[in-house]
C-alpha cells in the first residue's frame, strides 16, 4: 500500500483513541461528582467504560498505523523518540485499564476506583504529550 | 484474592504480552520495506515519513556521501579535490540548494539524482561533521 496513504490514515486513528480516552477520564470524574445522584452516576460510568473500551480497540490501529509509517522503528531520534517515550507508556497503561475495568465490572471499590481514575488522568497526559510530539513530527519537519 | 487485586494483575500481564507483540513486530515491518523499496519507484512519501527518514538521517546520509561525495570531498569529509565539510557555516537551506543546482564549473548538480528525503538525510550526515 502507498505509504503515504498510511501516513493519512495515522492522522485519523490517532485522534479518535485520544478524543475517547480523555472524554472516558472525564465521565468517570463526573459519575465522581454525583454519586448521590444514582442514575446520572451510573450512566456517566457507562459512558466512561464504553468510550473507554472503543479508545483501547481504536489504539490498536492507530498503534499499528504508526508502526508502518515509520517503517518499524519503536524509538527512533528527535522528535519520533519524544513522541515514543510517551506513547508506549500511554499505550500500555491504557490497554491495562481497559482490562482491568473489563475484569472488574460495574462494581469496583471506592479506592480502587480512585487509583484507577487517577492511572486515567496519567495515561490522559502521556496521550497527550504522545500527540503533541506526533504533530511536532507532521508539522516542524 | 480481591477481584481488583485480579483484575490488576490481568491487566499488567495483558499490557506487557501486547507490547511485547507490538515490539516484535517491528523486525517484520523493517524486512518487508527493504523488500518493498527494492521494487518500488522513489515517490515523495509526505511530511511525517521525510521527517522518520530524516530522523534516521546522519546513517542514511553517510551512505550516500560515500556513494556520491566522498570520491570528491575525501572518503572522511574532510575535503581532497572538494572542499571540507566540517563544521559547514551554510543554512540547511543553502546546502540543499547546493547539492540540487550544484555549482557551476566546481560541483556537479544532483537535483535529479537526489529526492528531498535524500537530501535531509545527507544534511543531517553534514551537520553531524563537527570538528
Amino acid at each position: 500500500m502507498d505509504n503515504s496513504l498510511w501516513v493519512k490514515m495515522h492522522g485519523r486513528t490517532t485522534h479518535f483513541p485520544i478524543a475517547l480516552v480523555m472524554a472516558s477520564t472525564l465521565f468517570d470524574l463526573a459519575g465522581f461528582l454525583v454519586p448521590a445522584n444514582p442514575e446520572k452516576f451510573h450512566g456517566f460510568r457507562a459512558a466512561a467504560f464504553y468510550t473507554l473500551m472503543l479508545g483501547a480497540v481504536g489504539s490498536v490501529g492507530a498503534v499499528l498505523s504508526g508502526l508502518v509509517i515509520s517503517h518499524g522503528e519503536i524509538w527512533g531520534h528527535s522528535n519520533l523518540a519524544h513522541h515514543h517515550i510517551f506513547l508506549w507508556p500511554a499505550f500500555g497503561l491504557l490497554l491495562a485499564l481497559a482490562v482491568w475495568r473489563l475484569v472488574v465490572g460495574k462494581h469496583p471499590s471506592q479506592r480502587a476506583f480512585k487509583i484507577y481514575l487517577a492511572a486515567s488522568v496519567v495515561t490522559c497526559g502521556l496521550m497527550g504529550a504522545a500527540g503533541y510530539w506526533g504533530g511536532e513530527l507532521l508539522l516542524n519537519s | 484474592m480481591q477481584i481488583e487485586t485480579k483484575a490488576t494483575v490481568l491487566a499488567s500481564v495483558a499490557s506487557v504480552c501486547v507490547l511485547a507483540m507490538t515490539f516484535g513486530l517491528s523486525p517484520l515491518l523493517r524486512s518487508t520495506e527493504t523488500a518493498d523499496s527494492s521494487r518500488e519507484p522513489r515517490t515523495d512519501p509526505g511530511p511525517v515519513v521525510r521527517a522518520l527518514i530524516s530522523d534516521r538521517g546522519p546513517a542514511q546520509g553517510q551512505k550516500l556521501f560515500d556513494r556520491n561525495c566522498a570520491h570528491c570531498h575525501g572518503n572522511d569529509a574532510r575535503g581532497d579535490e572538494g572542499p571540507s565539510l566540517y563544521s559547514l557555516a551554510l543554512s540547511d537551506a543553502r546546502i540543499a540548494k547546493r547539492i540540487r543546482e550544484g555549482v557551476k564549473g566546481e560541483m556537479p548538480r544532483f537535483g535529479s539524482k537526489f529526492n528531498d528525503a535524500d537530501i535531509e538525510a545527507l544534511i543531517a550526515f553534514l551537520r553531524s561533521l563537527k570538528d
